[in-house]
């Protein structure tokens, strides 16, 4: 298990800077700006339309695809591994090709809406990997089997001939997670990857994240609505609320000492196991108020 | 055992669904529970579980194959549109989704005064809207919400419409299936302090489905822990959370991420999934023995 944060004398893999998106003059990410360094989990968390979402989705330089979205404003600074910087805002689609997937990978909430049902499994990861490198489709299958045995898959072989209905939940985001290193990307962006999952499921992925991570240095982004899972996995967080940051800081010091009235509302309103232990009648939360001046 | 009169009490029961290749599904195994009036019962268990599946036998969306359901002690479990009328009023049921649940094209003031045509109670005119009104007002809306169609609310206003068509018959027993699990967090807290708040005021009776024990733990005065169709584990809530006994309900526990970041825990590496509920015909699950362990806390024996 990793304590300790890692150490910011580098500069960071990813910087976003002053980011910010509009859809039709609405506002969805506002001035946003956050650093992640290698081997960093910074989560992104916020409730619906929040705007975490869309941060993500500009990262990838995807939130403008078939949409009306527009990156008015900002920079999203990304070293690349051969050490030169590059502003994604302003990178061309061919490079973005080059990034997408390959470098920096993402995975979703829905792994059966993310995999192209007729095709296999390993059909899927194989065609992922010949799209950024320069191999064999032998080659590529058997960087597929490696991948599968590295996200523990039980019997790869088989899992690899089999197609996204023939598998559980779970299974089917291990695939994506498969699929989002079989590259070995420097970031990996996770938008809300266990919210669909049974908890005993959940807990497994998260498990093999943190492992992945640990084995992989990948910095990870993890949006996501739940500060269970950001108290199980973040080394630091980035609150958001209404297109806007509220605030930022390691994970300790946001559980343990909540600055901003939303941050504390937030975590007044979670449920937490245990939090009953020796009461006898149910209780009612006590609500904070979210708008409340600091 | 419990301290609580009974309302329903449900006896062996049973749901099988056929599927094709000659094998039955077998969702729900010889359940047997009892919910009192003014208690809420939660049932928890993972996706597949037939947690439900158990909420639409008692309810009686689902026609169940085997074994009792009593409302008040009359056996409804035979009853059909007619006679199940007066039966209906006392027991209503609030969905995950309130969006799905609303009709898109209708006002929510309409949705809420609906059951309160059908079942006579009232005709359209000033005393309805009049009721309508004091629903909305009872759910934390205003009365002129009414007049507003679903798509202008938000998710936990729209829950609060499901809760106040829920009521207005002054149902007895409500179920509630994964009711706040689609809510932002403040919000499914306050929903949450609302469903208990009525709970108080009005004397219901809550079936409470969800996968979500942390929840569960604060609005739970018993609860049932599902597992293939049949209960594994039922008791009164501080049994289960202080004291789980069976190995399912302690995987479980295990399972649910702690929100303190000092509390971290290991996580399996390993994938382990729950077996499937299909059987061949001919061959069934083996049926669980529940031994009471303390008073009014039964585990399946392992």
């Amino acid at each position: 298990m990793r304590a300790e944060t890692p150490l910011r004398s580098e500069t960071p893999l990813l910087s976003v800077q002053g980011l910010t998106v509009t859809f039709d003059g609405f506002t969805a990410v506002s001035e946003l700006s956050f650093d992640l360094y290698e081997g960093q989990t910074l989560a992104i968390v916020g409730e619906s339309g929040s705007g975490k979402s869309v941060t993500a989705l500009s990262i990838m330089r995807l939130v403008t695809l078939g949409t009306r979205a527009k990156i008015a404003e900002g920079q999203i600074f990304f070293r690349q591994p051969d050490g030169s910087t590059i502003d994604l805002v302003q990178a061309d689609e061919a490079e973005l090709r080059k990034i997408r997937g390959n470098q920096i990978s993402m995975i979703f909430q829905e792994p059966l809406t993310s995999l192209n049902p007729v095709y296999t499994a390993g059909n899927q990861v194989v065609e992922a990997i010949r799209l950024h490198q320069d191999v064999t489709k032998a080659e590529a299958y058997q960087r597929a089997f490696e991948v599968f045995e590295r996200v523990r898959i039980p019997e790869p072989k088989k899992r690899l001939k089999e197609y996204p209905h023939q598998m559980s939940g779970g299974m089917r985001q291990r695939v994506m997670i498969a699929m989002a290193l079989s590259c070995d990307p420097t970031v990996l962006i996770a938008d809300e990857p266990t919210t669909a999952l049974d908890v005993t499921i959940q807990a497994q992925i998260l498990g093999l994240m943190r492992a992945l991570q640990d084995e992989t240095g990948a910095a990870v982004i993890m949006i996501t609505h739940d500060m269970g899972v950001v108290a199980e996995v973040a080394d630091d967080i980035v609150v958001m609320r209404n297109s806007k940051l509220v605030e930022t800081g390691n994970v300790f010091d946001i559980f343990e000492k909540p600055t901003a009235p939303y941050t504390k509302a937030l975590l007044a309103s979670i449920p937490r196991l245990g939090s009953m232990t020796g009461k006898s009648q149910p209780e009612r939360f006590d609500l904070v108020d979210m708008d409340a001046p600091v | 055992m419990t301290d609580f009169e009974t309302l329903v009490e449900v006896k062996d029961l049973c749901k099988e669904f056929s599927v094709p290749g000659k094998a039955k599904i077998h969702a729900v195994e010889h359940v047997s529970l009892k919910v009192g009036k003014g208690e809420t019962l939660a049932v928890v268990g993972e996706s597949g579980c037939g947690k439900s599946t158990l909420a639409f036998l008692i309810i009686k969306l689902l026609e169940s194959t085997g074994g009792q359901i009593l409302l008040d002690g009359h056996d409804i479990t035979h009853l059909h549109n007619k006679s199940m009328r007066e039966y209906r009023q006392k027991m209503q049921i609030i969905f995950q989704d309130p969006f799905a649940s609303l009709d898109p094209r209708r006002s929510v003031g309409y949705a809420v005064g609906e059951p309160l045509i059908v079942h006579g109670e009232e005709s359209k005119g000033a005393a309805l809207n009049e009721r309508v009104g004091g629903l909305f007002e009872r759910v934390g809306l205003e009365r002129d919400h009414a007049q507003q169609y679903p798509h202008q609310f938000s998710g936990g206003q729209r829950q609060r419409v499901c809760i106040a068509r829920a009521l207005a018959l002054h149902p007895e027993l409500v179920i509630a299936d994964e009711s706040v699990s689609a809510l932002d967090v403040s919000v499914q807290a306050q929903v949450i302090n609302l469903m208990m708040e009525l709970q108080q005021d009005m004397g219901l009776s809550y079936l409470f489905i969800s996968h979500d024990l942390a929840v569960v733990e604060r609005i739970a005065h018993r609860v049932a822990v599902m597992y293939l169709g049949q209960i594994v584990e039922l008791g009164p809530r501080s049994a289960i959370f202080e004291n789980p006994s069976h190995s399912y309900t302690k995987r479980l526990l295990d399972a649910v991420p702690i929100a303190d970041p000092r509390q971290r825990r290991e996580r399996p590496l390993l994938t382990g999934e729950i077996p499937s509920p299909r059987w061949e015909h001919g061959t069934s699950p083996e049926l669980v023995n529940l031994v009471e362990v303390e008073p009014g806390h039964f585990v399946a024996e392992e």
